[in-house]
């Protein structure tokens, strides 16, 4: 295992490449609904790239959630543009403020990751993966307030969203 | 465990990989052949018909003569249609419920493998299986096509919530029960969860979630009552309307293991899986024998549902899923919490679970009772349900007469 290339690297590899090609074509392709697929792809990458790191949780949490969410987002795209009809124009007057915003973002994430003190364990075998228990044990404890903050959010949200789907009553 | 148990020799893990697939491959083929001529023969039986007869002793090879002519047949792709996602979403729809097979526990050694986490694997993999749905129903650039994809979508998401959240409220009784050995954690695999059931099966634990469950599952699996993604009278077959030869075969394919996979989740999570009911083991090791007597009956339900339900409307179905069941399955989690959290007896657990289920039973014989005396609802396309035809008719026609 220690010497050479291990099965774990042919993977990474293999994984990083779909991530990679897919988020470009994310950003890069005319269709929306295209983009979307491509979307799907590069989040299942990063599932896979969970599973090589032995968070199974993380990794189906990532699928569980982001498989429905693509799916809405294609039916966004479906009832809110014409995506059949004619290609998406990829950009628009905002290019520079986009450039920007990506840059930054970019310059933030290679300052983190710079930053950051890295340790590499001696071993594999000295990585213990993170139980399901020690998880659930962290989110209701210690973290309790922020995660009963992000319900209430989603709760606001969705109470806003029925809000504004649902017709007035005095319409028919 | 099963291939290696078998051989009796130790091969290398790409093989026994390789041998797992071509083993989950030649299963799933046999049991959507099987499982297609139950339903033909089931549904005739349903219709005062004898079902197919000619191919092979009682039809029998019906299901082979099908697949020859599918795989013979010429594969169409509409000339509008977009050819990667057209193309690719037999695929899309397809893997995910070929991957569902792995934690599956057959016996209590017979799986692909004891995932740790494998009632979430099931649920997180099977839900891409609408990816490969949606495609289809955008790539055939037909409206009946995309109105059956965004009917299915919106039904499998609804219906995903209310199974979910009873499927954690069964977890909560498995750990509270394997706390006792020790191990709460393992009560995210399936393997653990039929383990715990030697002598109670979780459905007197969970009447409620074996409700829930099995309506969910009809839903996920665009069965009747079910089935307006699918609906020949409605979209003309919804997604697949386009889909020809084995493109078609595929989607069915996916279809009838999805069924068959999540029937054997259904029996190993709530009756019992491969146990002797009540802890009478005779030791005749007949396990699969046991899996497969109780998976059949739950099939027959299935099949059995199609014939003598009427398919609902989408709304009744979206307010069915979002008003009775998603509420009733929160209201459980929430008792089988405060239950647990206060060490309440097992039979505390069941009560109370079977008064959910009581309470929800009166509620939606409730809402049928006044729908049907209320005469207001307008019959405005397909005549729903039998029931809502009947009275509200009469006073219009008797006004314009006059």
């Amino acid at each position: 295992m220690e010497d050479g290339v291990t099965a774990t690297q042919v993977v990474f590899w293999i994984l990083a490449v779909v991530m990679l090609i897919s988020a470009i074509g994310v950003v890069t392709v005319g269709n929306i609904v295209y983009a979307a697929l491509f979307f799907i792809a590069s989040l299942a990458g990063v599932a896979g790239i969970y599973l090589i790191l032995t968070v199974e949780f993380i990794a189906l949490v990532q699928l569980l959630i982001y498989g429905s969410a693509v799916v809405i987002l294609i039916l966004f795209a479906l009832m809110l543009t014409r995506a059949r009809e004619r290609p998406q124009a990829l950009f628009g007057r905002s290019r520079p403020l986009g450039i920007a915003a990506a840059l930054g973002l970019l310059a933030a994430l290679i300052g983190g990751i710079v930053a950051t003190t890295w340790t590499t364990p001696e071993s594999s075998s000295a990585i213990q993966p993170v139980g399901l228990q020690a998880i659930g044990d962290a989110i209701f404890t210690i973290w309790i307030v922020p995660f009963i903050i992000v319900g209430v959010l989603l709760s606001i949200a969705l109470d806003g969203a029925i809000m504004l789907a649902s017709p007035d009553e005095d319409d028919n | 465990m099963v291939l290696s148990e078998f051989a009796g020799v130790s091969m290398p893990d790409w093989i026994d990989a390789l041998l797992r697939i071509m083993f989950i491959v030649a299963l799933m083929t046999i049991m959507a052949f099987a499982l297609i001529y139950l339903e033909r023969k089931i549904l005739a039986r349903f219709q005062a018909r004898v079902g197919p007869t000619r191919t092979g002793p009682i039809g029998t090879l019906q299901s082979i003569a099908d697949a020859l002519k599918l795989i013979t047949k010429e594969d169409v792709r509409p000339i509008t249609a977009d050819r990667w996602a057209f193309e690719l979403a037999p695929y899309m729809a397809f893997v995910p419920v070929f991957l569902v097979f792995v934690p599956m526990p057959f016996t209590e050694t017979w799986f692909v493998r004891d995932l740790n986490l494998g009632l979430l694997f099931v649920f997180g993999v099977l839900g891409l299986n609408i990816v490969g749905v949606v495609m289809a129903a955008w790539g055939s650039d037909n409206k009946y096509a995309l109105l059956g994809g965004v009917r299915a979508a919106a039904q499998a998401i609804s219906y995903e919530i209310p199974m979910l959240l009873i499927v954690v409220a069964l977890v909560m009784v498995a750990a509270g029960r394997l706390a006792v050995d020790g191990d709460a954690s393992a009560a995210g695999s399936i393997n653990a969860i039929v383990g715990d059931q030697t002598t109670t099966p979780y459905i007197l634990l969970q009447p409620l979630g074996f409700f829930i469950f099995i309506v969910g599952m009809l839903a996920e699996l665009h069965r009747p009552p079910f089935d307006m993604p699918i609906a020949e009278s409605e979209v003309v077959g919804g997604y697949f309307v386009e889909y020809s030869g084995m493109r078609w075969g595929m989607f069915f394919l996916a279809e009838y293991t999805a069924l068959f996979l999540l029937v054997v989740l259904a029996s190993s999570l709530f009756l019992g899986g491969w146990n002797w009911p009540f802890g009478a083991d005779v030791g005749l090791g007949l396990q699969i024998v046991l899996t497969f007597v109780k998976t059949s009956v739950l099939i027959v339900l299935v099949i059995g549902s199609r014939a003598l339900f009427p398919r609902l409307r989408i709304d009744q179905l979206m307010a069915f899923s979002w008003k009775v069941l998603l509420p009733f399955s929160i209201v459980q989690v929430i008792a089988n919490g405060i239950i647990l959290a206060y060490g309440g007896a097992d039979w505390v657990v069941g009560l109370v679970s079977f008064a959910l289920l009581a309470a929800l039973g009166g509620l939606v014989f409730y809402i049928m009772r006044r729908k049907q005396g209320e005469g207001t609802r307008t019959v405005q396309t397909t005549p729903a349900t039998p029931r809502v035809i009947t009275a509200p008719e009469v006073t219009p026609v008797e006004a314009g007469g006059d």
